[in-house]
């Protein structure tokens, strides 16, 4: 069996504030396969974007391990760490401040480019250029334009460009679509699609909005501040979501349905952040079916095929499912 | 029309502004009633205009840039583009207010946010200082925040909790009509979900009439009884909740729920709106959606196309609804 | 505003393909109020270096019969208690005076650049400890400092040069540390390292450009000040010695004079002050050109 293209096995990832640790990134472990798509959702504060910072590397990890085609590379060094960066990238969320405001769009393309060292002249640096230029859709005419000259689809168009500039195998994106418009996200969803069946990538597409991580995702993990409450293939989870913190998440997006209203599980409370978090479950707080059982360390189980969730009374509750 | 109890009658609404000698056209000839007690929702994208409509109404736009050169907006019988600066400024706020797209900008962080709900009363009501700041603890419980953090500081408060005082203060004077204009974008879904439901429950409660600007069909479909679908600043499609969403017309329309994933269905590909919003300082002749639809035609390039009735007073700004409907039929 | 993010599809078609360097002198040699404040700037150094040849009298002649002259055709701006042509005295003032000022404000910038870049990208520890040393230099009056460094080195050239310009290194590293804080936190930076760039080239292309326009504009307004604190240090006998003419030690000089003979006091003045002028319009043109956001 052919290795997954990444792996991460208790990844943690904790940062000292002034107000104790936050643990931003708590006992994660998950494989997403070669050619797919992991979908992380959550709500802001949940970690899913420190998770995908600390894959790649933009975050060093406090503990875990990680692996990429089966090689670990939770600790690297300058010169490993360069191939990394060739094999993956990111895609930021954005589109304003992802691009250095001086940088054409041309040098932003090209810079990778002439830094790897691959191409020896400079035409064929300004014909892998070009080839990216098209790939992406960005007109020849905007070849010289400034960031601020572009609408946020095209600017995330050329932060594509970017990412896919060194071939890499893995992207992750963060949020790359949600400052965009309706019309202008389907756009750029569809050249992630089709960028993925061209050139076999991986991603791991990280965002808060559960109708796009539904449409674009193989498999989807929920995370909760900081940890991990369940993980299913992305259609199962719509359909048996678990997961009472999944449930309410599900119920809580704005149908366009107008005939099946659907009913609401109401939330109390708001989302705390992370710090010093006590043992046991993170959503009990705000968990209809709390009970003393929740306030000990929860383990993922897997209670359907390649459905696992990390609740002490997921059976219970959902006998009628299971 | 007279049997209608309406509250707010807007016609022929044109907002202009004017940035390095080019006229920008943000609104162009907006009209639509709003009966008492019922929300209506402006759908679009990014400038298409509809801030600016609620801030017309407001009167709030900056002048320069900005001007209204023509048009009504009917308010309980007044003219709202003709009353003196004074008396609107006792409307805003007691009759009509706002809630803002970004609760974090919309407080003043070194005011404690009670305080900031009791000016509000204290200004419109003229009651006492004690009285303002009971009625705004009252304000901040109603919106499910527990009356002792009134002397709280913004910076003290969740965005979610921002956005409830944001709306406390906007509701505190039982406005007949209130502006909303992304009230809940800055928002997670469990927290928008939970102001969703608190608009819904204080609007039937105070029976409060609303304006929802949004981007989000999913939230027209759970708060709006009409929607009006904006597009460079005019009105393409409109019509009750039912007819938008069971029977889109205008290609823009059914180019949004296109390019929508949904929930519960399985497409492999979006079918997205292929281009980009028109310039608004050059709009294109004819249909200014024409250059991104695919149904355009000889006649929609050529001149300006006006609002028709298609039925039960669903209107919509198109030329070729046959040839749409035709192409449909063929695809099903 | 909602309306400026859209349309915004009739970008102009650049065809040239230049560096960014070439993009900026492109862009400055538009801009005509910098580039009067260029060409005066160059026409003032032309008579700095030529001064020798090209002064009507000698800088040093005194001349009994011609003390507190008032300006005449003889002596366009005068002389000075000592009968010295004031004209000449400036045009060979200038170069004591553009050297000193224009020298210690670039030491002072290219080290403030370097500590700054070095403490704003790498922060923690290092930016600690430099930061505080920082704070006891500022601790200290600029003018104190001066003297006391110019006292402790002697009085060449070389030294007051570093005598001025240390005094200027830590706004310069204040204010670039400022803006590296907020533009290091930018996602652009994050893709910059994530594409191989080595720190070097993350500071030099990405940050530095992004940042620089406060320090910029902070320089050119630092060199007039630099040229009065010079003219300090002669007063008291340290920096540039007479008989050697200097703007500032000229206008010190006539001060005491001032209400009866203010042309000693506002000949110099209007040198300074033009210098200081030229080199705020090219200051601005300058940040303004780094400045793609800017329409011409």
């Amino acid at each position: 069996m052919a290795n997954p293209m990444i792996e991460v096995r208790h990844l943690k990832k904790y940062f000292n504030t002034p107000k104790g640790t936050l643990h931003a990134v708590d006992d994660i472990s998950f494989k997403i396969e070669k050619g797919k798509t992991m979908g992380v959702v959550g709500e802001s504060g949940c970690g899913k974007s420190t998770l995908g910072r600390t894959i790649i590397h933009l975050l060093e990890s406090t503990d875990g391990q990680i692996f990429l085609d089966g090689k670990d590379i939770t600790h690297v060094d300058k010169h490993q760490m360069h191939e990394i960066n060739e094999r993956m990238q990111i895609v930021f969320q954005d589109p304003y401040s992802s691009l250095n405001p001086r940088q054409t769009v041309e040098d932003v393309i090209r810079e990778p480019l002439k830094l790897s060292k691959r191409y020896k002249t400079r035409t064929e640096i300004d014909q892998k250029t070009d080839e990216l230029m098209k790939l992406v859709g960005i007109d020849e005419r905007l070849r010289h334009a400034y960031p601020h000259e572009l609408d946020g689809g095209r600017r995330q168009r050329v932060g594509i460009a970017r990412a896919l500039s060194l071939n890499p195998d893995f992207i992750v994106c963060d949020e790359p679509v949600s400052a965009l418009d309706v019309s202008i996200q389907a756009q750029v969803l569809n050249l992630l699609q089709d960028l993925q069946e061209k050139q076999g990538l991986t991603y791991m597409f990280v965002t808060h909005d559960l109708s796009v991580v539904r449409h674009i995702s193989d498999d989807i993990c929920v995370m909760y501040l900081g940890q991990l409450v369940e993980t299913s293939p992305a259609k199962e989870l719509f359909i048996k979501p678990l997961h009472p913190y999944t449930k309410a998440l599900l119920s809580a997006i704005p149908s366009t349905d107008i005939d099946h209203p659907h009913e609401r599980i109401k939330l109390q409370g708001e989302i705390t952040s992370p710090v010093d978090p006590k043992p046991g479950c993170r959503f009990a707080a705000r968990c209809p079916y709390a009970t003393e059982a929740c306030k000990q360390p929860q383990q993922l189980e897997e209670i359907l095929p390649n459905h696992f969730i990390s609740c002490c009374r997921a059976k219970e509750l959902n006998q009628d499912i299971l | 029309m007279a049997n209608k109890d309406v509250l707010l009658s807007v016609k022929d609404l044109t907002v202009e502004y004017t940035s390095e000698g080019e006229v920008i056209h943000a609104v162009n000839h907006v009209s639509f009633e709003l009966e008492k007690g019922k929300t209506i929702g402006l759908v679009g994208e990014t400038g298409a205009g509809k801030t600016s409509i609620a801030r017309a109404i407001l009167r709030i736009l900056p002048e320069p840039p900005a001007r209204v050169p023509g048009g009504e907006i009917e308010f309980e019988g007044k003219d709202l583009l003709k009353v003196s600066e004074a008396d609107m400024q006792k409307i805003r706020g007691k009759e009509i207010s706002m809630i803002f797209q970004d609760p974090m900008t919309a407080l003043n962080p070194i005011m404690r946010v009670g305080e900031q709900i009791a000016e509000v009363v204290k200004l419109h009501e003229h009651c006492s200082r004690q009285e303002s700041i009971e009625k705004a603890k009252k304000m901040l419980e109603m919106v499910g925040i527990p009356g002792e953090r009134f002397y709280e500081y913004p910076h003290q408060f969740s965005g979610g909790m921002k956005q409830r005082v944001v709306i406390a203060m906007a509701l505190a004077c039982s406005p007949t009509l209130l502006l909303a204009d992304e009230p809940t974008t800055a928002l997670d879904v469990t927290i928008q979900a939970q102001v969703l439901d608190m608009i819904n429950d204080l609007k039937r409660k105070l029976n409060t009439s609303m304006i929802m600007i949004t981007h989000d069909l999913g939230i027209v479909a759970e708060v709006c009884d009409t929607v009006a679908v904006i597009y460079a600043g005019e009105i393409m499609e409109y019509g009750t909740r039912e007819q938008i969403f069971h029977d889109p017309r205008y290609p823009y329309t059914i180019g949004l729920f296109g390019s929508l994933p949904d929930l519960n269905s399985d497409v492999e590909r979006l079918s997205p709106i292929e281009g980009l919003p028109p310039n608004p300082a050059d709009l294109p002749r004819g249909c200014a959606f024409h250059p991104r639809c695919p149904y355009a035609g000889e006649e929609c390039r050529k001149e300006h196309i006006e609002l028709k009735d298609i039925g039960g007073g669903h209107l919509c700004r198109c030329c070729r609804l046959n040839e749409i409907a035709a192409g449909k039929a063929k695809e099903v | 505003m909602s309306v400026t993010a859209v349309g915004k599809d009739h970008v102009g078609v650049r065809s040239k393909r230049q560096g960014q360097f070439g993009q900026v002198m492109h862009r400055l040699r538009k801009n005509k109020v910098a580039m009067i404040g260029l060409s005066i700037m160059i026409v003032l150094i032309v008579i700095a270096i030529l001064s020798p040849w090209i002064t009507p009298y000698n800088y040093a002649k005194t001349s009994k019969a011609d003390r507190y002259a008032l300006p005449s055709w003889q002596h366009l701006f005068g002389c000075d208690g000592m009968g010295r042509d004031i004209l000449s005295r400036i045009m060979y003032g200038a170069r004591a005076s553009l050297f000193l000022g224009l020298m210690s404000t670039i030491v002072a910038t290219v080290v403030g650049v370097l500590l700054g870049s070095l403490v704003g990208y790498y922060g923690g520890k290092v930016d600690n400890i430099v930061m505080r040393i920082l704070d006891i230099i500022q601790a200290i009056p600029g003018m104190l400092l001066s003297i006391a460094i110019s006292a402790a080195l002697g009085s060449g050239i070389g030294n007051t040069i570093l005598a001025l310009s240390i005094g200027g290194i830590p706004m310069t590293v204040r204010l670039l540390r400022g803006s590296i804080l907020t533009v290091r936190k930018q996602e652009y930076i994050e893709a910059a390292e994530k594409i191989n760039c080595s720190k070097w080239r993350v500071i030099t292309s990405h940050i530095l450009p992004n940042s620089i326009a406060p320090v910029i504009v902070s320089v050119t307004m630092g060199i007039g000040n630099t040229i009065l604190q010079a003219a300090s240090l002669s007063y008291i006998g340290l920096g540039v010695q007479p008989p050697t003419p200097e703007w500032g030690a000229m206008l010190s000089e006539g001060k005491s004079m001032i209400t009866k003979y203010p042309h000693l006091c506002i000949f110099p003045g209007l040198a300074i002050m033009l210098v200081v002028l030229c080199l705020n319009m090219l200051g601005d043109g300058l940040r303004d050109a780094m400045d793609p956001k800017l329409k011409n």
